[in-house]
């Protein structure tokens, strides 16, 4: 194109000569007097008939798109050559308003010209605003800025946020250095591999410019805490356009702040909820129900979904005591990209039971909170039996013995009320001491002594032998004149006269303490001698016994027997008064 | 009819004065073991109080010391976790309790071990309880004298030789008994121990409220009363302190 019109005011320079000076006109023209933001209007600027070089104007406040571009151009009219060089201007505005174009103005001979102002209105882009971020951020600088984009304003503790650190520049050559990283309090942050940062292959546009564009970073970031949480600006130090022989210009740049609502989870969780956020599943497998004895199991706990996995607690197993168990192996598969954290974790327990039996298994509940809904949600695994048989190892498989530990006292408290019977006795009622008690303690003392002196007296009485036979003598007499009474009854005369007789000597004879021998008229006189009326009372014994004797030995009877029995009872009755007198 | 008897014994543990069988006292500690589990420890206390109007007994007590520990009430829980030991020395369950609940006191007095009858007698079935020795004196000595009536009948001179001997043995036994029945007597009408009551007590130097502050007591510390005069009581610490407390600041064991 500047060829061919070079070529042309070669063709004019050469073939033509310049004949007639034209009148010289300096003039600048847009292409329209409104815009909206982004869209372009075209500055040109042209002077005709005369070849100076003339400053640009002050764009107030429009930005550069394009250009500028110069033109130059000679055209013949039937002879007359006028020449005219212009430099045009594409720009456009990043925000509404009234934007100014001031004066151009070229020296020509003495003189100089200037150019009129010309007014752009710029009104709102029709169509929808680009990225707010790097609207922004092109307001702090539209040449070289940073931006910090997350994809949410509000977030649940947990829930996880996606920050992008993005670099727009529309130098061409620009260099990076040294960087900080901006804090991150209250944030648990993991960095998403997007590789070196390197350019886009596309250019973006910003409300109508178009910038180069570098991803310097991604991180999910996930709140630990409830409250507005701040990522504080990103700062770089860009070195633009350097080369071997300029060193080029400094910029330190600072991104925009990013300010999070994050709000608390809802009270009440569930209680197998341990701080799971996001869209979760789970998957309980277990390789198999039915072992021998010393034989290990895989229980296996998949965890999948979108959400903070990397944060998520081992699964609380409680295995009966009889399986030895191991710490799960913890198996990540899980991704980190543009989306967030998503994939899964599985714990893989290996448990070993020592002994036979039917082991039934806690069902392993979990539960999380679902961001979308605002809700807990929970995940109650199936029941699982495993049945255990006895080990055919014999008596070659080794056994291993659990370690031992101690038993973990895990809080303390009083020991439980007694029930049942307690005992009770009543107040104020004691038997030391008391009354009863002391008689209860006398008593067998008393009872001892009154023992002992009963013993002493039947002692001394079973000493005397003719005292006992005098004691004796009235019941003995008694029962053989009992006899008697029964022969005279059966009229059993020999056997009556014989009691009778033995009753009147036994009686005599034990009173006196006489042997058969001595009982004569005289030993039984001098016995009763001492007595007052003794005499006659020997005297009637002496007369009844003949009387017996008689009667015994030949059939006399002087008296009727009853009389004579009468006489017998009365006479030891008598005799019985007389010794007690 | 066991509708009856819990109503009865409902309207009783209101009005306490009223006399108490044994069956009632029965029937009201097993409604306050049923309160008690439920959770409801201040109507289990309540109902285990009515029952201590009239009786006693180390359960007892143990269960009113495990009714006011649940309600917070350590200095209480002491007092009656104390007297329960007194009773049972040898008792592990309020042993262990006691000393759960000494833990929550805040003064720290080094406390000396001291020998108990109870502890050292404690493989002896109801070794504790001073009627029990009094009962079993009153069998040996029965028993004794038994022996020695039979010793007296006795004809053969070996057997009245062995039968004097064992009643001697029994004399022995009974003097032990008694010796046993007088000692644990002793041991539990002695009240001079004491637990402090009040949240805080100033100890002074002399049954004077102007005296010199000695050292402080807070609540559920146990102390030993040595004197009472004027409405002072002069109190001693298991590490040998002596002071003068208000005797309405503490109560005896």
């Amino acid at each position: 194109m500047r060829l061919r019109n070079f070529m042309v005011v070669l063709f004019f320079c050469t073939g033509c000569a310049f004949t007639v000076a034209q009148q010289i006109t300096f003039s600048a023209r847009t292409d329209r007097s409104s815009i909206a933001v982004g869209e372009y209007v075209k500055l040109t600027v042209s002077l005709s008939n005369a070849r100076e070089n003339f400053a640009p104007p002050s764009f107030g406040g429009l930005v550069v798109v394009q250009g500028p571009f110069d033109n130059s151009s000679l055209i013949n009219i039937n002879g007359r050559i006028s020449g005219t060089v212009s430099r045009t201007w594409v720009l456009t505005a990043t925000a509404p308003g009234k934007y100014v174009i001031g004066s151009a103005k070229v020296r020509v001979g003495g003189g100089s010209i200037a150019t009129d102002p010309i007014t752009i209105e710029v009104t709102k882009a029709t169509t929808r605003p680009s990225d707010p971020y790097a609207t922004r951020g092109q307001s702090r600088d539209p040449n070289l800025f940073i931006t910090i984009a997350s994809n949410k304003n509000k977030a649940y503790v947990g829930e996880q946020v996606v920050v992008t650190y993005t670099l727009y520049s529309r130098y061409a050559n620009l260099e990076t250095s040294n960087y900080d990283m901006p804090q991150l309090d209250g944030f648990w942050a993991d960095n998403v591999d997007i590789g070196d940062p390197k350019w886009e292959d596309q250019l973006k546009q910003v409300n109508g410019l178009q910038y180069r564009v570098a991803e310097i970073k991604r991180q999910v970031l996930i709140p630990q805490r409830a409250g507005q949480l701040r990522i504080a600006p990103f700062a770089m130090q860009c070195i633009v356009n350097r080369t071997l022989f300029n060193r080029g210009a400094v910029f330190d740049v600072k991104s925009n702040a990013v300010e999070i609502n994050v709000a608390s989870l809802p009270p009440n969780p569930p209680p197998s909820f341990k701080g799971a956020v996001g869209e979760l599943s789970m998957v309980v497998k277990v390789d198999r129900t039915t072992v021998q004895a010393n034989e290990a199991i895989e229980v296996a706990v998949t965890y999948s979904g979108r959400g903070n996995l990397k944060l998520l607690d081992a699964p609380a197993l409680n295995f009966p005591n009889d399986f030895e168990t191991y710490d799960p192996k913890v198996t990540d598969r899980i991704t980190v990209n543009a989306s967030g954290m998503s994939g899964s974790r599985s714990y893989e327990y290996l448990v070993i039971p020592r002994h036979e039996g039917e082991y039934p298994l806690e069902p392993i509940s979990f539960s999380y909170f679902d961001p979308r809904t605002g809700a807990y949600r929970t995940i109650q695994g199936e029941p699982l039996t495993i049945v255990v048989s006895p080990s055919d190892g014999g008596p070659t498989a080794a056994v291993q013995r659990p370690s031992k530990s101690d038993v973990e006292l895990l809080g303390s408290d009083i020991r439980y009320i007694r029930t049942g019977d307690l005992l009770l006795r009543e107040r104020d009622s004691h038997l030391f001491g008391s009354a009863p008690w002391i008689a209860g303690m006398a008593a067998p003392v008393l009872g001892f002594v009154l023992f002992v002196g009963w013993r002493k007296r039947r002692d001394a009485a079973a000493r005397d032998i003719a005292g006992t036979r005098r004691r004796k003598a009235d019941s003995l007499a008694r029962k053989r004149l009992d006899e008697a009474a029964a022969a005279l009854k059966g009229s059993d005369r020999a056997t009556f006269y014989n009691t009778l007789s033995k009753a009147l000597n036994g009686y005599l004879a034990d009173k006196f303490g006489l042997g058969p021998a001595e009982l004569t008229r005289e030993s039984i006189l001098s016995r009763f001698a001492g007595n007052e009326g003794g005499g006659e009372l020997a005297a009637a014994y002496e007369r009844l016994m003949q009387e017996c004797e008689m009667a015994r030995f030949a059939p006399v009877e002087e008296r009727p027997r009853e009389q004579l029995y009468d006489d017998a009872v009365a006479l030891i009755a008598r005799t019985e008064q007389l010794m007690r007198a | 009819m066991k509708t009856y008897t819990l109503v009865l014994a409902t309207l009783l543990s209101f009005t306490s004065a009223y006399a108490m069988d044994r069956l009632q006292a029965d029937s009201l500690i097993a409604q306050a073991g049923r309160t008690y589990a439920a959770g409801d420890h201040a109507k289990a206390l309540q109902l285990f109080d009515s029952v201590h109007t009239r009786f006693y007994s180390p359960a007892l007590l143990y269960n009113i010391g495990n009714c006011h520990f649940k309600l917070n009430d350590i200095p209480n829980a002491i007092l009656f976790y104390e007297r329960a030991y007194k009773l049972a020395p040898g008792d592990v369950d309020v042993r262990a309790n006691l000393d759960l609940a000494r833990q929550q006191v805040v003064d720290r007095v080094s406390e000396l071990p001291k020998f108990t009858l109870g502890s050292t007698w404690a493989g002896l079935r109801g070794g504790n309880d001073p009627d029990q020795w009094a009962r079993r004196a009153l069998w040996c000595t029965l028993l004794t004298f038994l022996i020695l009536a039979l010793a007296t009948l006795a004809t053969k001179r070996s057997m009245r030789r062995a039968l004097y001997a064992a009643s001697g043995l029994g004399v022995l036994m009974t003097l032990v008994a008694l010796g046993f029945a007088a000692y644990r007597h002793k041991e539990l009408t002695d009240d001079s121990a004491a637990i402090i009551m009040t949240a805080k007590v100033d100890v002074r130097s002399e049954p004077r409220a102007a005296s010199t502050n000695l050292f402080v007591l807070h609540k559920g510390t146990k102390v030993t009363v040595l004197d009472e005069e004027d409405g002072w009581c002069e109190v001693e610490l298991a590490n040998g302190s002596v002071g003068w407390a208000p005797p309405s600041s503490l109560v005896r064991i």
